[in-house]
């Protein structure tokens, strides 16, 4: 059962049961107890599981850790103090390791300063990644009481015999930054890993999650938890989330946004933080992308000469650049560091004075975390700005602010039942032991991503893994595992124990490629995935900027500045994470109630059309008032509803679509924009379900944009349609199962292929390392796109191929959603206007220029192939005249 | 397609026709690719074979041929016997000649093609080393240069040329394609597509293939090659690749 625990228990109820050491160290370290502590420690001291959310420095981590050092305590006491593992405590991030093994060793030491007898001392171990073999040796020899890890490595630990030995007496296993983990497949692994772990060795433990908040906590319980045979287990929520009270404005480096050039404005975002660095004594600036960190500390060394007190960190820097800097952090000798998501979990990086966020950080958990970092304690205010770069981001953050202060949390999702993950699992498991199928099929339901899990697609795994899609004589090569059908079992392969150690997880592998301007002048770096894509002369944006692609050489891009061009190509890949639908929502409904004030302000209705940037000193009585924004935000806001109503007549919201057409001169191309404010995984089922049914009906390649708030689709220039065209589109979507439609189709678009290649590696399918080589991105791509056409031949049962449709459908798009709101638009619902413009209406520009792409290529290959020649000879033909 | 009275491309596919020969060309059919891929753990379903076989049964259904020439690179594996490829050889071999009824098999053995010489006799085809000349027909792999000098036409294969394309929404579309022409020294030459189902292409309008087969270095002006695409069950004329380059271009 999952309980919400509302009523703290008293200091004597936490405290009473500690050893007495623990709780005399206890109190002469703090004061009080933190609120999470008043909740978790008796809990934890019950042995109950529990999830605890907080922000950081609410000394959530040791309110999980106290007791569980106090039952140590007890044991080491009476001389039952082993050389077992009792607890195991996983991170998602190698840079947070280090740290608990320091802020665990020193407290164990204190604990032990004053205990004179001799009695035996609780030992802490890191295994990681980075875990030399020596120390590993170690650990199977001498096993920490505490083992500190990642899910990559307790994956392997888990297959080790000799570890397992002494794993034997875990009674604790904690999951820290449990957000990053309950939604994506990362997490769906480790939950594999500990309801295996319980398996293995034989009974239950103590299970522990901390994380900044997340919604709905319930889901986040039952995904640490799992379930019995029948019924879910226990656990009980501590959302100590909203304890810490914060203070945050969206602030507007110009006046006026919408006018102001690029370089005005990036100019005064530095001028900004730079004032902020300076009047705080240490600031944390947050930016969405790795790219954009390095850009950041670039920039503020090249225009306020500093220097050492400056610093970026990200994952992609080395775990000495990155440890070097929270200790410089932690010892107060930075000024400013620079992250994109790496200081935004739990490490101990001393006080933070102040947070800036650059750009919509995409949802509210997420910002209300970042924010969270700074305050020297529980009982400080958390202070934070967020400095928007452009119009949308402007409108995206403060309603996002707006929804923080009123508590408004997007929702997550677990990715269910995928058979990729699966794959890995059953790979490890035949390892260990011969398997009877049902009770591996009873162990892999016991977790949340899996308690649905059908039998056949179990089935299929096995069948999968054991070669049976091949024919009977090539299945010694292919199977990784036995599967025993007459007997109900399924048992490991000598040779696929390698391939487990050197193959596991989940995150998938891309090669970046460096982006140079002419002199050598680092721009940032893209995924060599796009680089594949781009043609000369062609247009895309990095950094927010436009450039032109050169050409390119091994591992680098070569471009020139294409200042005010718009993207020929979008990127396809998008680093950013979706825009939640709750906020989209939130946005639509600010937009609804904005567009109202606007439109009744007497500024502008006695303005016929002329553009002019309206000021407003006094907000008094407007919505905007109550919004945490600043005064450049409000006016910026005000003119850019003022400018789409002056031009468009029409502000489109979550209740109310615009529908533009427009010919874009530039890149000869008819485009429809559509203006959809659901969040990029809604827009993704709803383009494409657009573009299916125009390629089809009209026979054409239709190219998509996707961005969290509209969508764009282009057409040759001979191929323009009608208002009354759409709205048989439209009409034509009565009776249709989206679901039906974008599955026969999806293997038409990019996204296909790339999703199939990281199926394909997650399930073993395709090998990035084998026997002591890596192989390289670049080949693996090049397989496994002629692979997906083979693997088609096997047909749709096959779980690799299974698995890539149900990751596009389930994880990526927001199918039951869309499906809504297509419902939506056919009953009128969702009102919509199909309006033609001569240029892009104001509320569409950012959209045409952020985003991502895809393509539906024509149904018929034939024909698709007979239009491209047509188009080719013609070039040609214009050419030679 | 017919190319010229005696040189016709089998609509659609990978593979030449001879009339005068009565013969079917084709190349680098890197049989045993799947099977060299599993071994190293991957899992490719084999279809490459599969797709070979149905290929040349149209082929012989269409011309009536009664001979088979394969310009090299008949197996995919460069240093070792592979017991997979072998397997897929014999079983090829067999299948031509009795399904298929054709009386002589030749391959020109390619880079890849060593230890073909073992089994020969054994599955019964005749191998020539790189190149064959026949009634002033050079059948010539590719690696290399050929010996010969006296032709009226040369045959190669190992290049794996294809075209690259934009289509109208920007969309890179890679196409597989015959090439045709004349060298500088106006003998005729033809380059064959890769037969093999995993086979990427090459593409020859936006990269330099020079590295790739020596002989275009000095012999022949890549520009003044005709691409013969295989489209869709049809053969579409792209024209010289010296055209789809200067389209290209910004």
């Amino acid at each position: 059962m999952i309980e919400y625990i509302k009523e703290p228990y008293s200091k004597e109820e936490s405290l009473g049961r500690l050893n007495i050491f623990v709780r005399k160290w206890f109190e002469s370290k703090y004061k009080e107890l933190t609120p999470p502590q008043k909740y978790a420690l008796k809990l934890i001291s019950d042995n109950k599981s529990v999830l605890i959310t907080a922000p950081t420095g609410s000394g959530k981590t040791f309110s999980a850790f106290t007791s569980i050092l106090s039952d140590l305590m007890n044991l080491a006491f009476s001389g039952k103090l082993e050389e077992k593992v009792y607890c195991i405590y996983v991170s998602p991030l190698r840079a947070l390791n280090n740290d608990i093994y320091q802020n665990l060793i020193a407290p164990i030491d204190e604990i032990y300063s004053d205990i004179t007898i001799p009695i035996k001392k609780i030992s802490v171990g890191i295994r990681t990644g980075d875990t030399t073999a020596k120390v590993r040796q170690q650990h199977i020899k001498h096993p920490p009481n505490i083992l500190v890890t990642t899910p990559e490595s307790l994956a392997i630990i888990i297959n080790s015999e000799r570890f397992l030995q002494n794993l034997g007496s875990v009674k604790y296993v904690i999951i820290d930054e449990l957000h990053e983990l309950a939604n994506n497949k990362r997490g769906v692994h480790l939950s594999l890993s500990i309801e295996r772990l319980e398996d293995l060795i034989g009974h239950g433990f103590v299970r522990i999650g901390l994380g900044a908040t997340l919604s709905p906590l319930d889901n986040a319980a039952r995904f640490l938890v799992g379930y019995s045979k029948d019924t879910e287990r226990d656990c009980y929520i501590i959302d100590a989330t909203w304890e810490k009270r914060m203070d945050f404005t969206a602030i507007c480096p110009v006046r006026d946004i919408i006018n102001a050039k690029d370089s005005r404005i990036e100019d005064s975002i530095y001028q900004m933080i730079n004032r902020i660095i300076k009047e705080n004594r240490t600031t944390i600036v947050f930016t969405n992308t790795r790219s954009g960190t390095e850009r950041v500390v670039y920039n503020l060394t090249k225009k306020f000469g500093y220097n050492e007190d400056i610093a970026a960190h990200h994952g992609s820097l080395s775990r000495e650049m990155r440890l070097g800097v929270e200790d410089m952090l932690k010892k107060g000798k930075l000024k400013c560091a620079v992250s994109s998501t790496s200081l935004e979990l739990g490490i101990d990086i001393g006080t933070i004075d102040n947070v800036v966020q650059l750009g919509s950080p995409k949802s509210v958990s997420r910002v209300v975390q970042r924010i969270g970092r700074s305050g020297h304690s529980f009982n400080d205010v958390a202070k934070g700005e967020v400095i928007v770069t452009n119009r949308d981001d402007l409108i995206e953050c403060s309603v996002m602010l707006d929804a923080a202060m009123r508590r408004r949390l997007d929702s997550f999702t677990t990715p269910k039942n995928a058979l990729d993950v699966l794959s890995q699992h059953i790979v490890g498991m035949s390892q260990t032991k011969k398997w009877d199928i049902d009770s591996a099929f009873d162990l892999v339901r016991r977790t949340y991503a899996y308690r649905t899990l059908p039998k056949e697609d179990f089935i299929s795994v096995l069948r999968y893994l054991s070669g049976e899609y091949v024919e009977l004589e090539n299945r010694r090569v292919y199977a990784k595992i036995v599967y025993d059908e007459k007997n109900g079992k399924f048992y490991g392969k000598g040779s696929s124990r390698l391939i487990y150690f050197l193959n596991l997880g989940t995150i998938p592998d891309e090669v970046s490629i460096n982006v140079m301007a002419p002199g050598n002048k680092w721009i940032g770096s893209i995924q060599e995935e796009f680089l594949t894509r781009l043609k000369p002369g062609d247009i895309f944006v990095l950094g927010g900027k436009p450039y032109r692609f050169e050409y390119s050489r091994i591992m680098t891009c070569h471009v020139t500045e294409a200042p005010g061009q718009i993207p020929t190509i979008p990127p396809w890949f998008s680093e950013q994470l979706p825009l939640t639908y709750e906020l989209a929502i939130e946005i639509g409904k600010f937009r609804e109630s904005f567009d109202t004030e606007v439109r009744s302000s007497e500024l502008i209705k006695n303005n016929s059309g002329y553009r002019q940037v309206f000021t407003r000193k006094n907000w008094k009585g407007s919505i905007l008032e109550r919004m945490p924004m600043d005064d450049n935000s409000r006016n910026s806001a005000f003119n850019y509803f003022a400018e789409q109503i002056l031009f468009a007549n029409f502000v489109p919201n979550h209740k109310a679509m615009l529908i533009e057409k427009v010919f874009d001169e530039e890149g000869k191309r008819n485009l429809i924009i559509f203006h959809s404010l659901y969040g990029r995984r809604i827009n993704d089922a709803i383009s494409r379900i657009f573009a299916i049914t125009i390629s089809d009906k009209y026979g054409a390649d239709v190219s998509i944009n996707v961005g969290d708030i509209g969508f764009v689709l282009a057409t040759g220039a001979d191929l323009k349609l009608k208002k009354s065209d759409i709205e048989s589109i439209i009409g034509s979507f009565e009776g249709i199962d989206a679901a039906e439609l974008l599955k026969n189709n999806i293997r038409r678009t990019e996204m296909m292929k790339r999703r199939f290649r990281y199926c394909a590696a997650r399930s073993f399918m395709v090998l990035r390392n084998y026997v002591g080589y890596k192989i390289s991105v670049r080949k693996q791509q090049v397989s496994s796109q002629l692979m997906l056409k083979a693997v088609e031949e096997i047909g749709g049962d096959f779980p690799i191929l299974k698995e890539t449709y149900r990751e596009i459908l389930e994880d990526i798009m927001d199918l039951p959603r869309a499906g809504t709101i297509i419902k939506s638009l056919i009953s009128k619902d969702i009102v919509y206007k199909i309006i033609d413009t001569p240029v892009p209406s104001p509320f569409s520009h950012m959209m045409m220029t952020f985003g991502e792409a895809d393509v539906i290529m024509m149904h018929d290959r034939r024909r698709h192939l007979r239009e491209l020649h047509k188009e080719v000879m013609k070039r040609i033909r214009g050419v030679k005249k | 397609m017919k190319i010229t009275e005696d040189l016709c491309i089998v609509e659609g596919y990978p593979v030449l026709f001879i009339k005068s020969m009565n013969a079917l060309v084709c190349s680098d059919l890197h049989l045993g690719y799947e099977g060299v891929m599993a071994e190293k753990g991957n899992f490719i379903p084999k279809v490459n074979l599969k797709n070979i076989k149905r290929i040349l049964t149209h082929a012989v259904n269409e011309t009536k041929a009664d001979r088979l020439i394969i310009d090299g690179d008949i197996k995919n594996e460069f240093s070792k016997v592979h017991i997979e490829e072998f397997k897929e050889l014999r079983e090829l071999v067999d299948y031509l000649k009795s399904e298929l009824e054709l009386g002589r098999i030749t391959l020109i053995k390619g880079n890849h093609d060593n230890f073909v010489d073992r089994v020969k006799n054994r599955i019964g085809i005749e191998t020539f080393s790189c190149e064959m000349l026949e009634n002033s027909r050079l059948f010539f792999h590719g690696d290399g240069m050929p010996r010969e000098k006296l032709y009226k036409l040369i045959v190669m294969g190992h290049l794996h040329p294809a075209i690259t394309l934009y289509n109208k929404v920007g969309v890179k579309e890679k196409l597989h394609c015959f090439l045709y022409g004349k060298t500088k020294k106006g003998q005729e030459a033809i380059v064959l597509p890769a037969m093999n189902y995993f086979a990427e292409g090459v593409g020859v309008n936006t990269q330099d293939v020079s590295d790739i087969v020596p002989f275009f270095r000095s012999f022949i002006d890549i520009n003044n090659m005709r691409a013969l695409c295989l489209g869709e069950r049809e053969i579409m004329d792209f024209g010289v690749i010296g055209n789809l380059r200067a389209a290209a271009g910004p």
